[in-house]
This record gives C-alpha cells, structure tokens and sequence, in this order.
C-alpha cells in the first residue's frame, strides 16, 4: 500500500472507545507473550461493556481468561504474577466492587514495590468500567477517581475519545508499575448505551503513546478554564459551545490522567482566564474537584479570581431517572457554573 | 465513475438465532467520503442482541451512508453505497 494511501486511511477509520482499548490490548500481546488479561465475562463474552471483544478468538483461554466472581483472589494472582514477570492485565467489572479486593489494590498492588525496597515491581493494569447516566443505581454508577488517586503507588488514567484510549492503554501496559485505567461505560460505543458525540475519533492504525501526566487543551478559550475528565469532557465542550453563543469563551482542559497530575498545564490557563471551573462525575468532597482548586492555589493562588466546583453532590447516586439526572452534572450545570464566574 | 459501478454495503448473513427481522446501525466507523480497503468493518449493527460488525465488498471509498447511526434496516437493505478503487 502506498504511504498517501496509508495517510489517508488513518483519517478516515474512525473507532469507539472499546475498539481503540482493544486494539492497543491485542498489538501488546501480540508483541509480548507475557500479557494476558483476566476478568469477569472477559473471554467468551467480550466484556459486559465491550472492553475485549475479539480477545479470546485471537489469543485463547490461557491469556483471555473469565475469573470467578472473587475479586481478592484474581486481583491478588494478577499482583503475584506481575511481581514475577509477567505483565497482567486485570478487569474490575465496575469499579464498584473495588471494596472487597481494597486490600490487593491498596496494600499489595500499590506498595509492594516500596515495602520490598525496590526488589520487585508491579507492572500490571487494573482496568475498571465506571460512570452512572444510564440508571444502574449507587453500587454500579460511581467513578471514585478519588479514592484511586488518592493513594501513593498507583498511576491512574481515564480516556475520554478512541484516540486517548489507544495510546494511553498502549503506555499503561508498558508502565513498570501500576496503572489504574478507569473506562467511561457511556463513551464505550455500545449499541445499549449510546456514546455522546466525540469519543469515537479517528484512530492510527500504527502502535502510539500518550505520556502520563499530560493534559490536553481540547478547547481554547480565554475567559474561563474548565478541568475535567472522562464524560464530563464532552458535557463541557457542549457547555463550551452555549457559552460562546453568549460571548464567554472557555477553555476545556482534559486531564487524561490524574496521577500523575499535569498542574503546569491547568496553572498555564488559570494565569491566562482567571477563572477556574472543575468538573467532576465523583462526590464533591475530598475529591478531584478540591484537590485541582487545591494544586492551582499552591501555585498561582493570586491569578484565581473565581473558583466553582461541579460534581456529584455528597449522595449514593439514584436509580431513578429524573434523580440521577438531577445529581449528575450536565452540560446546563457547567454553564451556570461558567457563567457564574464571569 | 458512473453511478452503475458503485457496490451495495450489505450485511453478508442475518443470524440464524434472532427473531427479528429488523436491525439498528449502531456504529459507523468510516464516513462519507472516507476509504476503506476490501474486509475492513465499515460499521456496527445490532439485530436483538446479537452485535455484528459490516465489511467493505471492495477497496474503494465510502460514498453515501444510506442507514445512519440509530437507523433501522431489515434483511438485505442497502446501508451505504461504495465506489471501487481504480474502477
């Protein structure tokens, strides 16, 4: 094939989020007999939201391999094998069901390198499927990227399109140490649960990274910042587009990964609109709204001229329709907000 | 080209295990105007539960989406019309 038709066909192929994770997934293990991956209904069904269709036809049982539902012991053998060598990668179905494995992901996943003093390392993904908007109610609806960035040993990461997904996956299986990599049911591209606009982007065919610690202006503005990450980026470019109507013009920055967090990028636009909006699908408190108003008052507390927070305000989130809607920020949320710091 | 050498994108075999004789495009993957080569998944159908991906008959570029995302279609149904590298 020739290279202009080459170029032209990264163009034009556009994937869903779940096909961009997959196919950094397959490319690793093609290239490096050590990766496998592990969940619950992750090899004969695909993943209940599609993050590995395709796996288990190309690479088999022995490295696509459906768990019991005993989150301990596969989150456990996925610390073990990483300590030996391999390069596991490993599903929480919902992020929900972190609590019963905490201990695995908090003290053995996360620390075993420091409490070894460096004499082994943890090069494994914990994958896990989170976000609400599609009245699953408050034990399958929350994204806590709280309660995993909080904790020190551990990287996390959340894509908001296809091509954030891809590259970041791919960097996320090379990572010698832990990453959490937390998936937006709602961007995934499923038939049930349809994406908004934008997740599904263009995608290059070749392998590529997303360097942790990166954040990505998606839109410039001059007279607001919004952070935020995951849906909510695209809840914020819609809000983006109103406000312009309006003749506010916001930036929207996509943090792409919390740990590490890239401050110089959110300090930079804060110096230049003044006004600093976070956006968040987790609990307001002690969270990742507090912790960025938090890191830019550190830095540059005398170019804030107004700070508003959007999250989850401090409720198990509903079931019911109407409720969940109210309790989830939307792009009318993130307006008003916006619009109260003019 | 003329218009009588564009190809119908078609899905190849509706499954045995539906019922319904009706599906919903779920994904397309290459826009209007884009170019795909022969076998590459031009879009997602959903006929029940059942998902199945939608592949290009020829190398060529995609020129008209005939059922968009969310549409319907049944048994047969022209989803999109494709003209030929080359021709």
């Amino acid at each position: 094939m020739s290279e202009t038709v080459d170029r032209e066909r990264a163009i034009d192929r556009e994937l869903t989020m779940s096909r961009a994770m997959v196919e950094a997934i397959a490319t690793e293990m093609r290239d490096d007999e050590e990766v496998f991956y592990m969940g619950e209904d992750v090899a004969d069904y695909g993943g209940i939201f599609d993050s590995t269709q395709g796996l288990r036809e190309e690479f088999g049982y022995d490295r696509v391999m459906d768990v019991p539902i005993s989150e301990t012991a596969y989150l456990g053998a996925a610390v073990g094998a990483a300590q030996e060598g391999m390069r596991p990668i490993a599903e929480l179905m919902f992020v929900d069901f972190f609590g019963v494995a905490m201990d695995q992901i908090y003290n053995q996943m996360a620390k075993n390198t420091y409490m070894s003093g460096g004499n082994v390392s943890v090069p494994m993904v914990l994958t896990a499927a989170v976000g609400g908007t599609y009245n699953d109610a408050a034990q399958h609806s929350q994204t806590l990227y709280g309660t995993f960035a909080h904790v020190p040993g551990m990287k996390v990461v959340v894509p908001s399109t296809a091509y954030e997904a891809k590259g970041l996956m791919h960097n996320a299986i090379r990572d010698d140490d832990p990453v959490v990599y937390m998936f937006h049911k709602r961007l995934m591209g499923i038939g049930w649960l349809p994406a908004p606009d934008g997740p599904k982007t263009p995608v290059p065919e070749e392998a590529y990274t997303i360097p942790f610690g990166s954040a990505d202006v998606k839109r410039e503005g001059a007279d607001a910042t919004i952070v935020t990450l995951g849906l909510h980026v695209h809840r914020a470019l819609d809000a983006a587009e109103s406000l312009s109507e309006a003749g506010i013009d916001a930036e929207v920055i996509d943090l792409r990964s919390l740990v590490p967090l890239d401050t110089d990028t959110i300090v930079e636009s804060i110096e230049k609109t003044g006004a600093l909006v976070v956006v968040d699908e987790d609990y307001r408190s002690y969270g990742v709204t507090g912790e960025i108003v938090a890191s830019v008052a550190d830095e540059a507390l005398g170019a804030l001229d107004a700070v508003e927070r959007v999250a989850i305000p401090d409720v198990p989130i509903p079931y019911s329709r109407p409720l969940e809607n109210e309790v989830v920020p939307d792009a009318d949320d993130i307006e008003a907000a916006v619009t109260r710091t003019q | 080209m003329a218009e009588s050498d564009r190809v119908a994108v078609t899905l190849a075999e509706w499954p045995d295990d539906v019922d319904s004789d009706e599906g919903v495009v779920v994904n397309w993957f290459v826009r209007e105007g884009g170019r795909a080569d022969a076998g590459d998944s031009l879009c997602e159908v959903q006929i029940e539960k059942v998902s199945l991906d939608v592949y290009a008959p020829a190398a060529g570029r995609l020129t008209e989406v005939v059922v968009g995302e969310d549409g319907e279609f049944a048994d047969g149904d022209t989803l999109a019309w494709m003209v030929p590298d080359g021709g």
